[in-house]
């Protein structure tokens, strides 16, 4: 059935499906939840940081929230490594832009960047996808406060509140419900997506 | 080698296309670096308002003498691949580690090279001065006392090299540096039309313009 479709990336199975990235997918729901929620002043986001040992040494800096350039940000959920690859492509893309042209890279200009990056690895070269999803946040003059999700099939959408990671399915009815209700209030819902 | 010839105007290097000078020096537990800002095309003089000195971040400077373009062109390339290091290793870049990039990214166009000749200048973790000079293709000269690049570099080192003082407190420093750009650059027709001095201590950096001669 579905078993001689699988083990390719490049191939579409007869129902239409690439199942190694939905498998990438899959792989997501086991990492930690990370939420973002838009308001009127800016962009919060918060992760759930899975602490696997106590024995592990304290990290120098964050597995979940990377800095990408002056005016953008993202969490991760998924496999780290391959995370890092794709957050110094999002590096590069937006230092070169910004030496290009002086200016600060548009928001989902960064976004489709990556995002083109990861497509690629669903049509050419049999390699696998990356098992990362993402949460861009970041700001600029055309369009204000933004904040993107994006999978391992190399799809983003904008969104005003989303869940990634583990449980995400509560954390998006939650947010469904409670979002819009008092804009400011991100703490608090923060709270709640938390649990 | 690298000679332009403009209709009306004799051979010139093009290094000296455009006019500049600088000159870093180290003091007690401060670093001055001081700039020309004259452009020019040759004889005539285009800006007055040209700096050559650019701050890294708050304890690393970095003058660009030479061809204009280039420098501008280096400014940025520099702020890329600085702001490049600090997202990735999340500290700042020291001036040595800054001024070995610079001498790198020049040696790659080792044979068609940026026509600049830079100064790095900046405080180390110790607050301890930093210098440090190089040529077209990067290669570094390392001292404590002062470097200079430009077209005044004759009457500059002839400057430094007699007021120079070890140890000179931030206020004197300043003195210094100023009394020796001004003279050098008066002596040369491609610098000058207004100078910037920044003094750089654990502190702060104290950035002042200088009146000088406007010819």
């Amino acid at each position: 059935m579905a078993r001689r479709y699988d083990s390719s990336t490049t191939t579409f199975s007869p129902e239409g499906r690439l199942h190694q990235v939905e498998y990438a997918i899959e792989a997501i729901n086991n990492a930690g939840t990370c939420v973002g929620i838009l308001a009127k002043d800016g962009v919060v986001m918060a992760s759930e940081k899975k602490v696997t040992s106590s024995l592990l040494a304290p990290a120098k800096s964050s597995e979940k929230t990377y800095k990408l350039c002056q005016h953008a940000a993202c969490n991760v959920a998924g496999l780290t490594a391959d995370a890092n690859i794709l957050i110094d492509q999002a590096r590069l893309r937006a230092g070169r832009y910004a030496y290009q042209y002086c200016e600060a890279i548009p928001v989902e200009q960064l976004v489709e960047h990556v995002c083109n990056y990861k497509q690629a690895y669903t049509q050419y070269g049999g390699l696998r996808p990356f098992g990362v999803a993402f949460l861009f946040a970041g700001y600029d003059t055309h369009y204000g406060f933004q904040l993107y999700q994006s999978d391992p099939s190399g799809n983003y959408s904008g969104w005003k509140a989303t869940v990634i990671g583990a449980n995400n399915q509560a954390g998006k009815s939650f947010l469904k419900n409670e979002y819009g209700a008092k804009k400011e209030d991100e703490d608090e819902k923060m709270k709640g997506c938390e649990e | 080698k690298y000679q332009v010839q403009i209709s009306e105007a004799r051979k010139m290097s093009i290094l000296e296309y455009n006019g500049a000078a600088i000159i870093a020096m180290g003091g007690k537990d401060c670093v001055g670096i001081a700039c020309d800002t004259r452009l020019g095309a040759q004889a005539q003089t285009v800006s007055c308002d040209f700096r050559k000195v650019f701050k890294m971040n708050d304890r690393t400077f970095v003058g660009l003498a030479g061809l204009a373009t280039d420098v501008l062109t280096m400014n940025n390339l520099l702020k890329f691949r600085q702001n490049l290091y600090e997202l990735r290793e999340e500290r700042q870049l020291t001036p040595k580690v800054f001024s070995n990039l610079l001498s790198n990214l020049l040696y790659e166009k080792r044979f068609g090279p940026y026509f600049i000749e830079p100064v790095v200048a900046g405080l180390d973790e110790n607050n301890k001065p930093f210098l440090s000079g190089m040529d077209l293709i990067g290669a570094p000269v390392y001292t404590d006392d002062f470097v200079v690049s430009g077209t005044a570099t004759a009457n500059m080192y002839g400057m430094c090299e007699t007021l120079y003082k070890k140890d000179m407190e931030p206020e004197e420093l300043f003195e210094t540096l100023s009394q020796a750009l001004l003279a050098s650059v008066d002596r040369d027709a491609l610098s000058g039309w207004g100078a910037v001095v920044h003094i750089v201590t654990k502190d702060g950096v104290i950035s002042r313009e200088l009146k000088g001669r406007r010819d």
